[in-house]
């Protein structure tokens, strides 16, 4: 049965339902006993303070704690409320949660989550607005994951607490209120497939996390003018790549978007996969929209400057019909 | 005769075989080295009375987290020895199928998780081990091994902190190998490196037991250690040991050479005989040639195996 909840609703039944599934299954991080914050809310007292513990502000070590208690056999997940803070335990990330399986020689594995609450919330400033998913997506050894809707949300959630790599899953402050019908029972979605949101012909859009919703938004108020199919890939790694291929196959142009920093960025590696392995399909140069390369501003006006929205959207969606 | 109260000769016996182990291992290694079978490793001569008289208290339930100067800490805790030299050889028999290297070694099976190339890198990750343990319950303990440069690392430091607001079950064993100077090994800079005379005193500053002790002397460390593991076990908590040594060339000239030091009171006391002491180091001789024999005749990867392991497979 389905009814309507809240993108941080899903997220909380995932982990709920997991940690009842799952002895194994332990949520940690800054303040996850807090009944403040709605996707965590009421694990504590669900199952109890062992299972569900608070962290010191202390990243590197209760980062480093997860991809040992991964290690040694649990299945953390760690949250890092926001996705800037984990550059201050960028060895415990990119080294030892990434590289640890590998150089194994896969004798050991990190079946860890790092749930990285991401994006720009208006006026937050450019240490507590950012995406950083190519940072994840660049490191061999992580999975990431950036649902774009609550569906999606508990789905691929469950996915990763299952999966026997370090995940990174990425949930943006800004969806946690949105809602949608989503099942009571538990159910995955898998990685590496994509989700076709809007079916069209002219022109395909590629968005993640929140720019999925305002890039079908620009889909359906450009209708009747541009064909625009819209794809969410759900995981960036691993990526759909031949979902994305088949649709420039089809329309022959490409309008790639994200909420991260446009350079070495995830619209680049779409771009570059266009360019290598579609390039007889593209009728126009691909467009790209995406955090200009500066630190998010402060002022609420300059930070929606910087940021994508359905308007620049359509715009890139113009620009590639004209060319 | 008993030479130690509270330690039997027979424990002391086995102290000084693993000792003796490590040093034999490390100077097969070091042979290898000259003969440029493999590239430098960072050997840890000085060290193995802290690495044996540590590891005599665990099991292979506990596990250990190491540095990159792991050899001692392994051979301690039971690492395979040939899967090891295997991997210092970058061969596909190595415990990481020779994709670690030395300082990364990890043998799951006897709980050495692992080496590490990051100075105080695989600290926070036995925090980890020490959570597994604690929820766990059955009494498994995590021993995090460092040296006096990662003491400063802002994560040892956050880690100290986790583990005594969590009461983790691990024990931070702090190798001080420049008890003098308080300069790294290698970093003999202007510059101190450390603003105090003992680590150990840090311990205090995050709410847990920490203190100082001669690292060249087995029965201080076997002793030290045993008291901290039992406190871990027993859920009190984490520990700070720091432990003072010397890193030397290999050779038992050092009035601070452990195994020297155990030797002459083996000896000086009648547990140790002449015989007894050729046939201890024969056998680990023995070994260690076994062990070399076995990694040079072992292949290489196969290139295909570059991009194998990446990402774990599902089970």
């Amino acid at each position: 049965m389905t009814r309507m909840i809240t993108y941080a609703e899903a997220v909380n039944e995932a982990l709920r339902a997991e940690m009842r599934r799952d002895h194994r299954v332990i949520l940690f991080g800054e303040n996850v006993s807090s009944g403040w914050r709605p996707a965590t809310k009421g694990l504590k007292e669900m199952f109890g303070r062992e299972r569900v513990r608070d962290a010191p502000i202390t990243e590197t070590a209760f980062i480093g704690a997860g991809v040992g208690a991964a290690i040694a056999g649990l299945r953390p997940v760690v949250e890092l409320m926001l996705v800037d803070f984990g550059l201050v335990a960028m060895d415990q990330i990119l080294n030892q949660m990434a590289k640890t399986t590998y150089m194994t020689g896969a004798a050991v594995n990190v079946p860890m989550v790092l749930r990285c609450v991401y994006g720009a919330a208006g006026g937050a400033a450019a240490t507590h607005s950012e995406t950083l998913t190519a940072l994840y997506a660049h490191m061999p050894g992580v999975k990431v994951a950036a649902p774009s809707n609550p569906y999606d949300a508990k789905g691929l959630l469950v996915t990763a607490i299952r999966d026997p790599n370090p995940v990174a899953y990425f949930e943006h402050t800004l969806l946690y209120p949105t809602e949608a019908e989503v099942p009571e029972e538990q159910y995955t979605v898998p990685f590496g497939v994509a989700n076709l949101v809007r079916e069209g012909v002219d022109a395909t859009v590629v968005a993640t996390g929140r720019t999925v919703g305002m890039a079908a938004e620009a889909a359906d108020r450009l209708r009747g003018d541009v064909s625009v199919e819209v794809l969410d890939p759900r995981t960036l790694v691993p990526l759909d790549e031949e979902a994305i291929l088949r649709s420039v196959a089809k329309t022959g142009r490409l309008v790639v978007v994200d909420e991260d920093y446009e350079r070495c960025g995830f619209t680049a590696e779409v771009a570059a996969i266009a360019a290598e392995k579609g390039f007889h399909s593209l009728e126009a140069p691909v467009a790209r929209v995406a955090n200009p390369n500066v630190p998010i501003p402060f002022n609420r006006r300059l930070e929606r400057h910087v940021l994508p929205d359905k308007e620049k959207i359509a715009r890139a969606i113009k620009a590639v019909m004209k060319s | 005769m008993l030479m130690s109260p509270g330690i039997s000769d027979e424990r002391l016996l086995d102290l000084y075989r693993v000792m003796v182990r490590i040093r034999s291992f490390e100077n097969g290694v070091k042979q290898l080295m000259k003969e440029g079978r493999c590239g430098r490793v960072s050997l840890s001569a000085g060290g193995e009375a802290v690495a044996a008289g540590v590891s005599a208290h665990l099991t292979s339930d506990d596990q250990i987290g190491s540095t990159h100067r792991p050899l001692g800490h392994l051979v301690a805790k039971g690492a395979d020895l040939k899967r090891m030299m295997a991997e210092i050889t970058a061969k596909s028999t190595g415990t990481n199928r020779g994709k670690g290297g030395p300082y990364h070694i990890f043998d799951k099976s006897v709980g050495a998780l692992g080496a590490n190339g990051v100075v105080g890198g695989s600290v926070p990750m036995c925090a980890g081990y020490a959570l597994a343990d604690q929820l766990r319950g059955d009494g498994s303990v995590a021993v995090s091994y460092y040296g006096e440069g990662a003491s400063n690392q802002g994560g040892v430091q956050e880690t100290l902190n986790l583990a005594a607001c969590w009461g983790l079950p691990v024990v931070f064993v702090c190798e001080n190998s420049s008890p003098e100077v308080q300069r790294m090994l290698g970093h003999e800079i202007d510059y101190p490196q450390l603003s105090i005379d003992d680590v150990g005193s840090r311990g205090a500053a995050y709410g847990m037991p920490g203190s100082t002790h001669v690292g060249w002397d087995v029965e201080t460390v076997y002793t030290a250690a045993g008291e901290a593991v039992k406190r871990a076990r027993e859920g009190g908590g984490p520990s700070l040991l720091e432990f003072k040594i010397y890193r030397l060339d290999g050779d038992m000239d050092s009035g601070y050479c452990p195994i020297r030091l155990l030797r002459e009171r083996l000896t000086g006391g009648g547990v140790l005989t002449e015989e007894l002491d050729a046939e201890i180091w024969d056998a680990e001789a023995a070994r260690v040639r076994e062990a070399i024999d076995y990694a040079v005749g072992s292949p290489e990867p196969e290139l295909i195996d570059a991009y194998t392991g990446v990402y774990a497979e599902e089970t």
